[in-house]
């Protein structure tokens, strides 16, 4: 654990950043009406989207902001007559107290190491087996070698590295007998989640990235795919559930990004399934979606399994991390 | 297109000779098969050959690069899930309906062993999704073209000669020929030698040879380990060239073998010779594909260059180096009575018999190991295959071959 005299240090990310937007808000920095989104708060306060949701949920029952007919909250108690400004939140001048913007820097520089070296370690897996040296870790991300502990207890607590019983840090290989037993976990867990989740889902949201899905070509498989688990399997109540869900799926995602890096092509079929699926939760009874979902994940293990062998082609050299000694 | 666009477009004064790209290896990349296509289709062909590997990567990642990809059905499994190639539309190929059931079923007849692995039906149709399956439909992945059911050779100077001697794959691990054993480096084709050996050793047993688990293809690794550390392998090779020079030195007692390389043997003649294992064959199947970037005139010639390979002579150049092609009948044509009766009826050589170079390559008298083309084709029993685990085998397999051979150079 990272042990600092900052009183704030433990408090988790969300009250923090809480913190900043409703004093900001209160002190009228951020006026009535202003457009409050997800992933511009997360790039000031250098951390991920999902405790700025949190913040956000917890100042909205706060009746410091509200939804409105768009994506984000707008700031205030809302009204016909308020006119939602669109500006970027880093045109504002925000007050961001020290001892915050501390606890916040800490946690980043942490939370920031951890998202690259996770990401490394994941998607150098169809590479074969590797070895991680501490030393050459923090010499490499220029931590000190605790970090490098809690960071490596992390990743074997997500099931990425584990320890050989000669005590050195191992990750990988990925084979395919892995992936076909995360895809069964897949199938199993994904369509109950999202059974659970039918009442919570946010349908609204759901049905602005479907008609966007047909028309913007940035939107990818990979987008539908983290998109389809935010804003409906995540939302299922049952929180060991969802954690599971996600921490499953961590090495797929992660070796699927790195595939794509290596040159493969855009899928477009699986784009045509993530539509239908969205079609579905939006419009039909959600054991439907359930259904079609299953049928997705065994398509998508096929077709999973039959990239991964493309990989035995590939030229490795330069593909891992310096600190990923290849075995 | 309107008369009056069609009037517009007046040709220029010098039209460069159309020219068509074939990428592929060794076996269909060669002179005789080049020159006859130049002349019979009227436009330019180059060729760019490659090893199996090299071929097989570049074929995934540049496809831009040629029009044409020849290698083998179980390469798809890398070039065309990397979407580098386009479906063949077969109401675009007349030869269709006389390619054999070998391919299109998976045996040549009903009752014909199917042989593990990937056995070209398998990845011969286009299914939805953009998988492969043997589900007909009217898109193909590749033309079947060249065929054969590979073995091993082995000195019968070692293993005896006569009609009691029964070649097993057991003997590429076989203590006779302890030091003496070569294999050919390609982990979707050397690794299956080495399983066929593994299991008909009574080493080792796999639930399905064609899709090995880690654990058994953990088990297969180590045991080829030791038997390199005790020293059993001479080496590995990647081309015919290498694999005739190890017989020609003496080198090698038994290994892994293609069939144009015994018609290269010349001192090794005598006593080197084709196995038809009892357990059956080892088998491939080769075809044509279509780049992606294809359109227009172009893809017209380059359906043309695949029916052409279909129309006979290709196919008596092939059986002249101990392959086969798709629409025996066709190829019957083009060859001479003796040259039938030998490579495709398993009969004694009539006459001396030549290769696709011009060169003696089977004397009068030589009868095929093996007998007929239906005799050898109902006994495969496994496809050259790239398995759900290939990368994890691939990367194993390529670690053995490097330790192999850096132990030959030491």
């Amino acid at each position: 654990m990272i042990r600092s005299v900052n009183p704030l240090a433990q408090e988790p990310r969300y009250e923090l950043i809480g913190r900043v937007l409703r004093q900001n808000i209160l002190s009228g920095v951020l006026p009535e009406g202003f457009v409050l989104l997800e992933g511009p708060i997360a790039a000031v306060m250098q951390t991920s989207r999902v405790p700025v949701q949190s913040a956000l949920r917890q100042l909205m029952e706060e009746g410091l902001v509200h939804r409105f007919d768009g994506r984000g909250y707008l700031v205030g108690r809302g009204g016909a007559d308020v006119v939602p400004i669109r500006r970027d939140i880093r045109d504002y001048e925000l007050e961001i107290p020290q001892v915050v913007d501390e606890a916040l820097q800490t946690r980043g520089t942490w939370r920031h190491v951890y998202d690259k070296v996770e990401e490394e370690v994941a998607s150098c897996q169809i590479f074969g087996e590797f070895r991680i040296v501490e030393t050459e870790l923090a010499d490499h991300l220029g931590v000190s070698r605790t970090v490098v502990r809690d960071v490596l207890a992390r990743l074997q607590e997500r099931g990425l590295v584990r320890k050989s019983p000669s005590s050195h840090w191992i990750a990988g290989p990925l084979t395919a007998r892995t992936v076909s037993e995360k895809f069964e976990l897949r199938g199993i867990v994904e369509p109950a989640a999202l059974r659970l989740a039918g009442p919570h889902i946010r349908y609204a949201e759901v049905e602005a990235l479907l008609e966007r899905s047909g028309t913007d070509p940035g939107i990818t498989p990979q987008y539908l795919g983290d998109a389809l688990l935010e804003l409906c399997i995540a939302q299922a109540p049952n929180t060991a559930l969802v954690e599971m869900i996600r921490s499953n799926r961590l090495l797929l995602s992660a070796v699927d990004r790195a595939l794509i890096l290596l040159g493969l092509p855009r899928d477009e079929d699986t784009i045509e399934q993530y539509q239908t699926l969205l079609d579905l939760i939006t419009h039909h009874p959600i054991d439907s979606a359930c259904e079609y979902l299953r049928y997705h994940l065994s398509i998508t293990a096929r077709r999973y399994l039959a990239r991964m062998k493309i990989v035995a082609v590939i030229d490795e050299t330069g593909s891992f991390a310096p600190y990923l000694s290849p075995q | 297109m309107t008369d009056a666009g069609k009037s517009g477009l007046s040709s220029p004064p010098i039209v460069p000779r159309r020219k068509l790209r074939v990428l592929g290896t060794s076996i269909t990349l060669i002179k005789p098969v080049r020159d006859r296509a130049q002349s019979d289709l009227g436009f330019d062909i180059e060729f760019e050959q490659m090893d199996f590997l090299s071929c097989q990567r570049w074929a995934a990642m540049e496809p831009d690069s040629y029009d044409i990809y020849e290698q083998c059905f179980h390469n798809l499994d890398i070039v065309w899930f990397w979407g580098a190639l386009q479906p063949i539309d077969i109401g675009r190929i007349p030869e269709w309906d006389n390619i054999s059931d070998l391919v299109k079923l998976g045996g040549v007849s009903k009752y014909a062993g199917r042989g593990r692995g990937d056995a070209p039906a398998k990845k011969l149709y286009v299914q939805p999704g953009g998988f492969l399956g043997p589900k007909p439909s009217r898109y193909i992945s590749m033309l079947p073209t060249v065929h054969n059911m590979d073995s091993f050779g082995y000195d019968s100077r070692v293993f005896g000669e006569g009609p009691d001697v029964r070649p097993s794959w057991a003997w590429l691990l076989d203590r006779r020929a302890k030091g003496r054993i070569a294999l050919v480096d390609e982990p979707a084709i050397g690794f299956f030698d080495a399983a066929l050996a593994a299991e008909a050793s009574g080493e080792l047993e796999f639930g399905d040879i064609g899709n090995m688990t880690i654990d058994e293809i953990n088990a297969l690794m180590k045991l080829l380990e030791d038997r390199r550390t005790e020293g059993y392998f001479r080496s590995t090779w990647r081309d015919g060239d290498e694999a005739a020079a190890l017989a020609e030195q003496g080198a090698v007692a038994v290994q892994s073998m293609w069939s144009p390389v015994y018609g290269k043997l010349r001192k090794a003649r005598s006593h080197f010779v084709e196995s038809a294992p009892s357990e059956g064959y080892r088998a491939w199947h080769g075809g044509g594909s279509l780049s992606r970037h294809l359109r227009g005139a172009e893809l017209d010639m380059a359906y043309e260059y695949l029916n052409w390979w279909l129309s006979g002579y290709a196919g008596a150049v092939m059986a002249r180096q101990g392959y086969y092609i798709s629409n025996p009948q066709k190829t019957r044509e083009w060859l001479a009575h003796e040259e039938w009766s030998y490579w495709y009826e398993g009969a004694a050589a009539a006459r001396d018999l030549m290769g696709p170079d011009g060169v003696v390559a089977v004397r009068a008298g030589e009868r095929r190991a093996g007998g007929t083309y239906l005799d050898r084709a109902r006994r495969i029993v496994i496809w050259n295959t790239v398995m759900d685990e290939y990368n994890y085998a691939a990367r194993a397999w390529d670690r053995f071959v490097r330790r192999v051979n850096e132990g030959a150079a030491a």
